[in-house]
Formats: structure tokens, C-alpha cells, sequence
């Protein structure tokens, strides 16, 4: 329950009256800048290394882009409503965990496998929500306490040893040939699809909406009528939804081998793909499918500086960068929005 | 697990112990005192940590005494555990003057800045023969760096402090594994600075790590005083309770809050050393490797009584609570010894820190102020 500055929703006022119109443009300006960006990247990396451009290096990239463009759509609706979800990584680690022990012990068919990620990534999901929309604690502190407890539940599944002998059923995600249509591998796909969805929800629908008024004033909106609490629960088991899922794109990427480790992390690259897509931390601003060309970035610029032949570590650098620079376009954008 | 059990209890016993407050019976006294007690406990963080201490060295001597410990827990092995004490309680307090700053104020880059540092501190001490008072000053001037420049986004552009300082924790830890390509400096200077971690004699038998004495103390003395006893605490207090009234009272809110920033940092330079010197090594993953010691210093913030809004924080709450946390840790690793102990660890982490935060807001919202 922050209590939002004047001045910002003053701006917002403004803004509205002035355009005359309810909704923002269909295309935001950072959404095209990132399109920008992404291609004057691929262009340079593929006049440095010819190896790029082909299919052999862009469909591991659209591959790996994947899950953390999935995971960073449930943080975008977490993010829109002013909270924020950093368990996301050890989300991800116990679905997969436990999906990946189902598959090897309990020789689970695909499908069920699918669901049973997705319902413990719902559960754990739940876990968050009550504990942010119910504790009245921000929910920075929760889901840090969280993504320690989350650990620890995974730990325990793997049990001190890695998951060995994971069927190939999972292959349908994009790892060989049949995971393809027309080159691209139908995780991707999925990612585009449930993001054109949440594009549409988010715009066009009451409860979408309410996530932007939450986000801008969670006061203001909850004299309007909105049921706060009940919508940020639902967004932090939203994420839980979209984290399982995406915790099956990770084993599908991998071989057939699980380590502890999986997932360790991956909250950063999610967090930074929504920021980098031009939704604003403090709230109340934000498009998933600015998130979706976030993660394509994050994960270019991670593929190109291996192709370079740079250290591999250095791409967190550019990812900080890159956060720093999305931040003050940002705020830039705000400032000028509350002058005019 | 023995830390919640209090905590847990907590929301329902003020609605027995408060509701006979008119009468002024038998019952009405008994339950005054009552309900006093529960206020203290509730809202003077240090009574709490102080029962939470007791409980928790009374189970661990409980269990030790029945064997059922793989080691006794006894006096000269708390004082061992007590080698983990100065990163964390000096983290703890960066962590502090950045919260207590307000305006979602949070610094996630303290592991990072310590990484960074480390290296910075090994090349100079391990590599260039820099003297040990040299390098000692160019990690805090450097750690300063990293800070300030933190400080400078959040203070004087306006860069919401959470994802500002995932940004540099990102920057700063990258920097820290490419400045030595992953190599860790463990040249014979860094090695012998070893003897800042061993034990030495203080009364009679006790025998605390020179570390404590050296870095941790001083530590403490400077940010109790800077906070509790100088002009500059109350400003930080005052722009973290409600930074448009400080404004308008004539403080410089962005300068204080680029201090606070600035204050973390250096802190963080001096745990770089600290962790240096118990690793007998400079390593790139000091303050990153697992979750980092970003969320240990959050926690023990939180813990020690820190508000997440700002404005409330004390050094002593702080202090207790990190002595909590590695006595708890201690006995863990004892209860449940190798993986599955460091195991429980993180578990016992993230549940005192859920219980320690909505605790805070409990009381917050019950007695308006901690």
C-alpha cells in the first residue's frame, strides 16, 4: 500500500484530458525503439560474425528467449499493479523438479507432466499472493523470503544429486527438428500467442484494466470499486501459472540431465526484460509485448557475446546498462508527460 | 523454526488480552500487565529479539545437553560461530541507513559492491604490494565509489532504488568476475591476512575473532553515533518519515539520501576486507556466489526492526538481530549437520524474514510506530 505521489497522478490526469482519448496507442514509442535496437544489434553481430544470422544460432536464441519471455508476462501484470515477484527463479526450479522426477519415476505422459508443472507453479504462486495482498507487506520482502523457502522445498525434491534420464517427450518445445513450424520453435510461438492474449486482456478488458489503476493509485482504485486484493492475488498466481509452464521450456532446453542449480537467476533476466520493455517499476504503465522484445534483447545480447568470443559474464554488465538506460528513458518520458 | 513460533502466536493474543480494558477488576489488572508486556514485546524490537535470543540458545543448550547434537553447543562454540558475525551485522547496517533513507529505499547491490571491492582490495594488497592501511583505504574509497553512484541515480535522477541497484548488482558483479578473468588473488600477502579471522584472547577464556574487534566494533560506534547522536541521523530519519515535510523544513533530501547511499557503500568496501581476509582469498563470487548477501542483510534489517517505508531503524536491533541469526544458523548446522543443514538454512531465512515483516506491519498498524 504505497501511497502514490501527487504530482504523478496529477501528470496522469493530464495527460488523459490532453489526449482526448482513454487508451494509450496501440504501439508504444519503446516498444518501437526496442525493435529498433534488436535490429541494428542482429545486423552488427551478424556483420561481425557470419555464424549469426543463420538458423543454427537464432533458433537456440528464440529458444532460450522462450521461458524467460513467458516468466517476464506473469511479472509484467505483477509489476503493472506496483508490486514486483523476484521468487520467479525458484518458481521455476521446483516445477522442474518436480516435473522432471514425475517424468523419470512416475513415467508421466506429456500432458499430464504439462499440468502438473503448471499447478505447483500455481500453487506456489498462491503462496505469494495471499501473502502480498493479505500481509500488507511489500511484496519486494515476501518474495525474497519466498525465493529462499521455494529453494529449499526444491532442494529437498532433488534430494543433493542431479535428475538423470529425462525422456525426450519435452522435444516438442523446439530442441530438435520436430519442435519446429516454418524455423521457429513452438515454444517461442506459444510465448507470442499467450502474449497477443494478454495484450488483448490487459487493453480491452475490465479486469486488465484494473491492474493499470491499481498500479497508478491503489487507493484511488479501490474506491472506484476495484477489489484490490483480489486482483493481485490473482496476478501472483498468474505468474505461478506462466512460471510452470515456462519451467517446462527449461528442461525441454536442456539435455537429459536437471541440475540444482537450474533457475538460479533467472528472476534478474525476467525483471530486466519487463523493465527494458518499457513498463514503469513504480506502476501503473506497461505492455507485454514490450516485455517479449525485452527478453529477445536480454537474450541477443547474452548469445552475441559468446559468439564475439568476449567472457560470457559480460553480458551481465550490459543487461545492468541497458536496465539503467530503459529506467531514465523512463522517467524522461514521465517528466515530460507532467510538464505538458 | 523455534524464531516463529513466537511470532506466530503473536496476532491472537492481543484480542483477549485488550478487550476488558474499562473494567478495572481482578481480571482488568492481570490483563493490563498483560497487555503491557505484549506492547513492549511488539514494539520495542529489542525486548523481542532479546526472548527470541534466549529461546533459541535455550533449546540449543536443551538439545546439546540431551545429546542430541552432533557437537555441543556450548559457550567457546558460539564464540566460534561468531566468525560470521561482521559481514553481516555491517551489511545489516548499510542496509539500514539506505532503508531507513525511505522512498522504497532498498540497496541490492551491497553482495555485489563486496565482489567488486574484494577484487579491487586483492590486486592492490595481493598484486601491486600496495601496504595493508593503502589498500585497506582504497577498498573503502572504492566501495564509497560504487554507493555513490548508486546514490547519485536514486537521489538526484530519481531511479526507483529497487531496480537501480539490480542494475548495478548486475554491473558490479560482472565486473568483478571479468576484472581477473574468474581468478581468485591468493597471493602470500592475501593469505596472511588470515589472522584478522583467528580467535584472540579479550576476558579470562573468552576469545572473539580479531575481525570483531577491529572492523565490526568501530563499525557499529560510527553508524550508532552518525544515526542516534549527529544532525545528519536526524535528517536521515526525518526524509525517510516524510521526505516533502523535511523539504519544506529546509533539509536537502537529496543530499542526505545520496549519504545513505554512499554510507552503504563504503560500509560494504570494509565487509569486502572483512570477507577477504576469512577466505584467506580474494574470489570474484565473495558477496554473489548462492543467493548472495544481499538478502541475508535485508533480513536481518527487517529482523532488527527496520521499517521497509523508511523512517524507523535502530543500530541495536540490527546488531541482535544478526547475533540471532548466527546463533540460530550455528545450531542448525549442528541439529541437521552437512548439505541438509545448510539446507535448512534457507529455509529458516525466508520464513524469519515473512514473519519478521509481517510482524513489523502488525505492530505499525497496532501501536502506529515501532
Amino acid at each position: 500500500m504505497s501511497v502514490p505521489s501527487p504530482a504523478r497522478s496529477r501528470g496522469r490526469e493530464g495527460a488523459s484530458a490532453s489526449s482526448g482519448r482513454v487508451l494509450p496507442f496501440p504501439v508504444t514509442g519503446q516498444e518501437l525503439v526496442l525493435l529498433g535496437v534488436i535490429a541494428a544489434l542482429w545486423l552488427v553481430l551478424g556483420l561481425a560474425t557470419p555464424a549469426f544470422l543463420t538458423s543454427g544460432s537464432l533458433v537456440p536464441l528464440l529458444v532460450s528467449t522462450a521461458p524467460i519471455a513467458l516468466v517476464g508476462l506473469g511479472v509484467t501484470v505483477v509489476i503493472i499493479s506496483g508490486g514486483i515477484d523476484v521468487s520467479v527463479g525458484s518458481i521455476v526450479m521446483v516445477c522442474a523438479a518436480v516435473t522432471a522426477t514425475a517424468m523419470t519415476a512416475g513415467d508421466v505422459p506429456l500432458v499430464l507432466a504439462l499440468l502438473l508443472s503448471v499447478a505447483v507453479g500455481g500453487a506456489l504462486g498462491l503462496v505469494n499472493g495471499v501473502l502480498v495482498a493479505y500481509g500488507r507487506v511489500h511484496a519486494i520482502i515476501i518474495t525474497f523470503g519466498t525465493l529462499n523457502i521455494f529453494r529449499y522445498v526444491g532442494l529437498q525434491v532433488f534430494d543433493g544429486s542431479t535428475v538423470d534420464g529425462i525422456p525426450a517427450t519435452l522435444a516438442v518445445f523446439g530442441r530438435g527438428e520436430a519442435g519446429r513450424t516454418a524455423g521457429v520453435p513452438h515454444s517461442f510461438l506459444l510465448v507470442v500467442i499467450l502474449a497477443l492474449a494478454a495484450w488483448v486482456a490487459l487493453r480491452h478488458t475490465a479486469g486488465g484494466r484494473h491492474y493499470y489503476a491499481i498500479g497508478g493509485d491503489a487507493h484511488a482504485a479501490r474506491l472506484a470499486g476495484v477489489a484490490v486484493r483480489p486482483r493481485v492475488l490473482l496476478a501472483y498466481v498468474l505468474t505461478g501459472l506462466l512460471t510452470g509452464l515456462a519451467a517446462c521450456f527449461v528442461i525441454a532446453q536442456g539435455t537429459s540431465t536437471l541440475a540444482p542449480n537450474v533457475g538460479l537467476g533467472l528472476e534478474l533476466s525476467a525483471i530486466a526484460a519487463v523493465v527494458i520493455g518499457g513498463t514503469s517499476i513504480t506502476g501503473g504503465r506497461g505492455s507485454v509485448l514490450g516485455t517479449v522484445l525485452g527478453a529477445l534483447l536480454v537474450q541477443t545480447v547474452a548469445s552475441g557475446i559468446i559468439q564475439l568470443g568476449w567472457p560470457s559474464q559480460l553480458s551481465s554488465l550490459f543487461i545492468g546498462v541497458f536496465i539503467i538506460v530503459a529506467v531514465g528513458v523512463d522517467l524522461l518520458r514521465q517528466r515530460g508527460r507532467s510538464s505538458s | 523454526m523455534t524464531t516463529s513460533a513466537p511470532d506466530r502466536s503473536a496476532p491472537s493474543a492481543p484480542t483477549g488480552a485488550s478487550s476488558p480494558e474499562p473494567g478495572r477488576g481482578r481480571a482488568g489488572g492481570a490483563s493490563r500487565v498483560g497487555s503491557a508486556v505484549l506492547r513492549a514485546v511488539l514494539t520495542q524490537r529489542v525486548v523481542l529479539l532479546v526472548v527470541l535470543l534466549a529461546v533459541v540458545v535455550g533449546v540449543f543448550w536443551n538439545l546439546s545437553a540431551r545429546n542430541y547434537l552432533s557437537a555441543p553447543y556450548d559457550a567457546g562454540y558460539m564464540a566460534l560461530a561468531l566468525i560470521n558475525l561482521p559481514p553481516l551485522v555491517m551489511l545489516g547496517l548499510a542496509q539500514l541507513l539506505v532503508i531507513t533513507s525511505g522512498r522504497g529505499g532498498i540497496d541490492l547491490s551491497v553482495g555485489a559492491i563486496v565482489s567488486l571491492t574484494g577484487m579491487v582490495f586483492g590486486l592492490a594488497h595481493g598484486r601491486w604490494g600496495w601496504s595493508l592501511v593503502a589498500a585497506i583505504a582504497l577498498a573503502v574509497v572504492f566501495g564509497a565509489l560504487c554507493g555513490a553512484f548508486n546514490g547519485a541515480l536514486v537521489a538526484y535522477l530519481g531511479f526507483p532504488p529497487l531496480i537501480t541497484t539490480l542494475a548495478t548488482y548486475y554491473a558490479f558483479s560482472s565486473l568483478a568476475v571479468v576484472v581477473t578473468a574468474q581468478q581468485p588473488i591468493s597471493t602470500p600477502p592475501v593469505q596472511e591476512l588470515y589472522f584478522l579471522a583467528r580467535a584472540v584472547p579479550v576476558v579470562g577464556e573468552v576469545a572473539l575473532p580479531l575481525s570483531i574487534l577491529v572492523f565490526l566494533v568501530p563499525t557499529v560506534l560510527v553508524v550508532w553515533l552518525v544515526t542516534a547522536r549527529t544532525a545528519l541521523g536526524r535528517r536521515l530519519y526525518a526524509i525517510g518519515t516524510n521526505d516533502v515535510a523535511a523539504e519544506w523544513s529546509g533539509i536537502d533530501v537529496r543530499r542526505t539520501r545520496f549519504l545513505a547511499f554512499t554510507g552503504a557503500g563504503l560500509i560494504s568496501g570494509l565487509v569486502a576486507v572483512v570477507v577477504t581476509a576469512q577466505f584467506a582469498s580474494a574470489r570474484p563470487d565473495a558477496g554473489t556466489a548462492g543467493n548472495g548477501l544481499a538478502l541475508p542483510a535485508i533480513t536481518i534489517a527487517v529482523l532488527g526492526g527496520v521499517a521497509i517505508t523508511g523512517g524507523v531503524g535502530r543500530v541495536s536491533g540490527v546488531v541482535l538481530a544478526a547475533l540471532l541469526v548466527v546463533w540460530l544458523n550455528a545450531g542448525i548446522l549442528l541439529a541437521v549437520p552437512g548439505n541438509a543443514g545448510s539446507q535448512l538454512q534457507l529455509l529458516a531465512l525466508g520464513v524469519v524474514l515473512v514473519a519478521a515483516a509481517l510482524l513489523n506491519g502488525l505492530s505499525l498498524r497496532r501501536y502506529g510506530g515501532a
